[in-house]
């Protein structure tokens, strides 16, 4: 099992005391994310359009972020809960994962190439998308808007 | 208020020995150039060049539904076909409206499928055209995904595929052009976004074909968007490359459809595109 799924396990910090200093530095990084997923649950529920195409759409999803899982529980469209990992508990429809720098682009007002859509971080290798991918599809403009909330609006550009 | 100078009508031709009634619309007069929508979508992705006077002045723009597709009418008995397009048929297709309209040696723009079947005619029928411009043109694309998404009693096969392809429009792209764009695909007819992919993922025979392209006689231009995550780049330019005195163009601002997303941006691309086609015979 990989480093990443175990460090923030209990066993993981018995056994790897050594490793506690970038430890705390993922939990910063964490809770970081966890804010942004805070912003963007606030950003969902003064977002009507969006609660109104993801009205039937009640599951969990899980996104990860480099090491980081966070664990999304949507309720007819509103963001329940969020939820950091690891954890082994928590059952998922579909999962989207990326890294840090590349989410950061994505959130850029122009993205470039291949980071400006979920499914082009996928292209340019640098996400994965795996689970039930229908359930994902059939949501899809729901989640592609939740997940680009962070980010800025732009002027039209010629 | 404005009326636009687009003008559309009908035309019933035959293909695969049954009637289809093809809904057309054109533009300006000159030197002909026939416009062929992408997958899923229609006509209305030509609107903004059809109403650029400084296009329509010296070229007849013209641009037809595909049967199934906008206000062209599935053939009779379609309740119990599946819509499988396919190259021989989309061929088909395109030479009657040509023969219908008595167009003599247009220009052939195509769209991402209409660019792939333009490459087609641009091998196989290269007398009926006096040029090819292949937008978000390829030799070939394999699926990343289930085309069979796209046709199911428990979900809006038009909403899946306009979120889906919207992966494919450029930041770049004027908001209300984006979702004027979306929406063709959103209207799109049950079952048709998976048929034209069934062509457009399925069909690899132009591969084999690019060789028989004689640029001498018919020029060939393809143009590609940087944002285009079907056709990319590398996609249009293995293509290009294969085709011997190709020219290509990469837009670095635009994605899979130009000429709808983002009108402003691929005026210029498309202008260019024209002055590389021959003067060519009038209608």
């Amino acid at each position: 099992m990989p480093w990443a799924v175990l460090r923030n396990t209990r066993i993981g910090m018995a056994v790897k005391p050594a490793l506690m200093a970038p430890q705390c530095q993922g939990y910063e990084e964490e809770s970081a994310m966890i804010e942004t997923f805070h912003t963007m649950q606030a950003k969902l529920e003064a977002t009507p359009h969006l609660l109104r195409l993801g009205r039937l759409f009640s599951e969990n999803v899980l996104v990860q972020v480099g090491d980081d899982e966070i664990y999304l529980t949507f309720d007819k469209g509103h963001l329940t809960h969020v939820t950091a990992g690891p954890s082994r508990k928590t059952p998922w429809r579909f999962a989207l994962r990326t890294d840090g720098e590349a989410l950061a682009q994505f959130w850029q007002p122009l993205p470039a190439p291949g980071f400006h859509d979920i499914f082009g971080l996928l292209k340019v290798g640098r996400g994965n998308i795996d689970g039930d991918i229908l359930c994902l599809v059939k949501n899809l403009r729901f989640f592609k808007e939740f997940m680009a909330l962070p980010r800025a609006k732009r002027e039209d550009a010629a | 208020m404005s009326i636009e100078p687009i003008t559309g009508r009908y035309l019933t031709v035959t293909v695969e020995g049954a009637p289809r009634r093809i809904y057309f619309e054109e533009a300006g007069q000159g030197r002909p150039v026939l416009c062929l929508h992408t997958a899923g979508a229609d006509t209305r992705q030509w609107r903004h060049l059809m109403n650029d006077a400084g296009i329509t002045a010296n070229n007849r723009m013209i641009a037809f539904d595909l049967p199934w597709h906008g206000k062209s009418l599935p053939p009779e008995g379609f309740e119990t076909e599946e819509y499988l397009l396919t190259t021989e048929a989309y061929i088909e297709t395109v030479l009657a409206v040509i023969d219908g309209l008595g167009l003599h040696r247009p220009v052939l723009a195509g769209c991402s499928m209409g660019g792939r079947i333009a490459l087609q005619l641009a091998a196989l029928h290269p007398d009926k055209f006096s040029g090819f411009i292949a937008i978000e043109a390829s030799d070939f694309q394999p699926a990343w995904y289930d085309i069979d998404w796209f046709h199911r009693p428990d979900a809006h096969g038009g909403e899946m595929g306009a979120a889906l392809v919207s992966a494919n429009i450029s930041p770049f792209a004027p908001n209300a052009e984006r979702w004027n764009t979306l929406w063709m695909f959103m209207q799109s007819g049950p079952g048709v976004f998976r048929g034209d992919l069934s062509f457009y993922t399925k069909d690899d025979s132009l591969i084999a074909r690019l060789g028989d392209i004689d640029t001498a006689k018919t020029p060939v231009h393809l143009i590609v968007g940087a944002y285009d995550l079907t056709c990319t780049p590398e996609d249009a330019k293995r293509t290009a490359d294969a085709i011997d005195g190709a020219t290509l163009a990469v837009m670095d601002k635009l994605g899979h459809f130009p000429m709808s997303e983002h009108p402003v941006g691929f005026r210029p691309f498309f202008v260019d595109a024209l002055k590389r086609m021959p003067a060519g015979g009038a209608a």
